[in-house]
């Protein structure tokens, strides 16, 4: 009795030729589509953009006076020269994406869509916006050139100095 | 089912006299029940595997293919320069071949034209229906149809120079002829068998060995200007 | 015990699973003739059919073949598209992009040109093997009828796929074939305007010619593929002459 248990454990842990050949199948299905979910994935996201730069050239710094707020719409970013220095801000409203406007009889930025309201340093006074706009990077280039870069934020209050 | 006759008749009746139903069975004009009790098989799984299968080979060789050969791609549409030769996709160039010899009316509508209309006709003609031997039947009226075909055929040709299609033409006139001296009973199994082929047969044929030939030659023989060149030497 | 079998089967007795799939597959004639009956594409088909129109000899297969290589040419035309803007001359530098910087986007165009060459040659050598066997006689006439139409539709296709890349090869192949087209008599110039949309092959050809490739054709070839496979069914199934099948034959000898 004690043998029959065993070879029915043992018919238990063998593979017949059907699960055998099942398993093969249903195991190289399944390598087969996720080669295929790997390939779609890299196929859909494009290894290329026609899309333009992040990086800005804003041109040189003297051409902004000391406690100006310039908003370039093409890019969407705002050159700030502070008393501390040149710092950039991004243009677009953190609520839904709407650029905003510099309101100098204000001194605020403000957003037309949802009235979200920032001061200079792009803290947000009132509205539904749920951040502050963020602070590029800016840098001066090779040729004294002030640049900025979209992709890259930092922490708010760092200054350029030139 | 030898019957010389077209029909058969059920009961021999004066009609006036005794008017009675009378059934005439036509030879091979309806799909015939030769067996009531066919063997069915479900179409999950046999239907269904066998074409998954054949499907699936036919695409791993086009992957196969589709990763060693690369698709043609030359340089940009440019309105003021034609490229020499200007060919067609080689489904086409047996059109663009019979455009050498005759004007685009012709090769490109008419032909086409006609070549559809003859396809769709074909199931709706009783000859190629009943599907008999072509000169099995009335071979003294065929015949002298079918010469004065083929000699009209070739001469209209021959009179545009059109050599390409000319030399298949012949070939089949060629084999007609044998089919017309041969019968079901003949030694040769070839002459049993060409003496067996219908009309819609040998009008058929003569189209798809045109059609290859005509490719054929669009593709391979025919160089700068659509002059002859042969292929080997180019 | 082989539990992933067991996982697969208890998946598929849960409440979810039932309600989209109603019966399961399974080995009896119910449960096979259900899979068919019950699915909205499968069910064009016949649950059962006779057994001597599966033999490889008779048909080789080729209408199958050809729809199977309609499938793929519509999955990587879609695919395609994704990068493709039909305009001039965005339309060559997509298709070089296709080719170098997409990723595997060099294999799906290889891919649909190769298959739509396959699919050509394979349209025509299922209508001689049609034709050869007499599958064309009554009833069946007006399939035969169909599948001419879709042996146009096929061509049309094609055709006008042919112009997309806008190449020098595309350009001058339509250039010429449009031409053709205005050899027609009395409507010739009228039928020429209005396929290009223009008297010169441009922009606006190319993007008819882009709605013809990816709309219109497809939605007709799809609908004639339907009515193609459905009478099919209702004319009695594939036409198999006696002597065509070699099961018949072997049944015809063992007697």
């Amino acid at each position: 009795m004690p043998e029959e248990e065993k070879d029915q454990q043992l018919d238990a842990k063998e593979l017949d030729r059907r699960s055998f050949f099942v398993k093969l199948g249903l195991g190289s299905l399944s390598i087969a589509t996720a080669g295929t979910a790997v390939f779609a994935y890299q196929f859909l996201s494009p290894n290329v953009l026609y899309e333009p730069s992040p990086i800005i050239n804003a041109g040189k710094p003297e051409s902004y006076p000391l406690n100006s707020v310039t908003l370039d719409v093409n890019s969407g970013i705002y050159i700030i020269h502070a008393k501390e220095g040149f710092f950039s801000l991004s243009a677009v409203c953190t609520h839904l994406g709407c650029l905003t406007a510099w309101k100098p009889e204000l001194g605020i930025i403000a957003c037309p869509c949802h009235g979200s309201k920032f001061n200079q340093d792009g803290q947000k006074i009132e509205g539904p916006a749920p951040r502050p706009l963020p602070w590029y990077r800016v840098w001066l280039s090779d040729d004294g050139e002030l640049m900025v870069d979209r992709s890259t934020t930092v922490r708010s209050l760092q200054f350029l100095r030139v | 089912m030898s019957d010389s006759k077209d029909f058969i008749t059920g009961v021999n009746s004066n009609a006036k006299k005794e008017p009675r139903r009378v059934v005439f069975v036509t030879r091979r004009t309806s799909p015939q029940v030769r067996v009531t009790d066919e063997e069915v098989v479900q179409t999950f799984p046999e239907v269904f595997f066998r074409t998954a299968i054949a499907v699936e080979v036919l695409a791993i060789v086009l992957v196969g293919i589709a990763l060693l050969l690369n698709a043609p791609l030359e340089g940009i549409a440019d309105p003021s320069h034609t490229p020499n030769p200007a060919k067609a996709p080689w489904y086409f160039l047996g059109l663009q071949e019979m455009l050498h010899y005759f004007p685009p009316v012709v090769a490109g509508v008419l032909v086409p034209t006609l070549v559809v209309i003859a396809l769709v006709v074909i199931p709706y003609f009783n000859i190629n229906v009943e599907a008999e031997g072509l000169f099995l039947k009335d071979r003294a009226r065929r015949l002298p149809i079918f010469y004065a075909g083929a000699i009209g055929l070739s001469i209209f040709l021959i009179n545009f120079d059109v050599y390409v299609a000319l030399v298949p033409t012949l070939i089949v006139v060629a084999l007609m002829l044998v089919a017309a001296q041969s019968t079901t009973s003949s030694p040769s199994r070839f002459r049993r068998y060409l003496a067996a082929r219908p009309l819609s047969f040998w009008i058929m044929s003569w189209f798809l060995f045109e059609l290859v030939v005509l490719t054929t030659v669009g593709t391979l023989f025919r160089g700068p200007g659509w002059s002859w060149v042969w292929p080997w030497r180019s | 015990m082989a539990t992933s079998a067991n996982y697969f089967d208890q998946l598929r007795k849960t409440r979810v699973w039932r309600s989209i799939f109603r019966s399961g597959t399974g080995t009896s004639t119910l449960r096979r003739s259900l899979v068919i009956q019950q699915d909205v594409f499968l069910h064009l088909f016949p649950t059962k059919v006779r057994r001597r129109m599966l033999e490889f000899s008779v048909t080789w297969y080729l209408g199958s073949l050809t729809f199977g290589m309609f499938v793929i040419l519509v999955i990587t035309g879609i695919l395609l598209m994704l990068y493709y803007h039909p305009s001039v001359p965005q339309a060559y530098a997509d298709t070089k992009d296709l080719q170098f910087v997409v990723s595997s986007g060099l294999f799906l165009r290889n891919l649909h040109r190769w298959s739509a060459h396959a699919m050509v040659f394979l349209v025509f050598a299922h209508m001689f093997k049609v034709f050869y066997r007499g599958a064309y006689r009554p009833p069946r006439e007006f399939n035969w009828v169909i599948g001419v139409i879709l042996l146009l539709t096929t061509l049309l296709l094609s055709y006008t796929g042919y112009l997309l890349p806008w190449d020098q090869l595309a350009f001058w192949a339509i250039t010429v074939g449009s031409n053709i087209a205005s050899a027609v008599p009395v409507f010739g110039n009228k039928i020429h305007f209005l396929l290009l949309g223009g008297n010169l092959v441009n922009a606006n050809a190319l993007l008819r010619f882009y709605v013809l490739h990816c709309v219109i054709l497809p939605l007709t070839a799809i609908l004639f593929i339907a009515i193609h496979f459905w009478r099919i069914r209702k004319d009695g199934g594939l036409y198999v002459h006696a002597s065509d099948s070699g099961s018949a034959k072997a049944a015809k000898e063992a007697q």
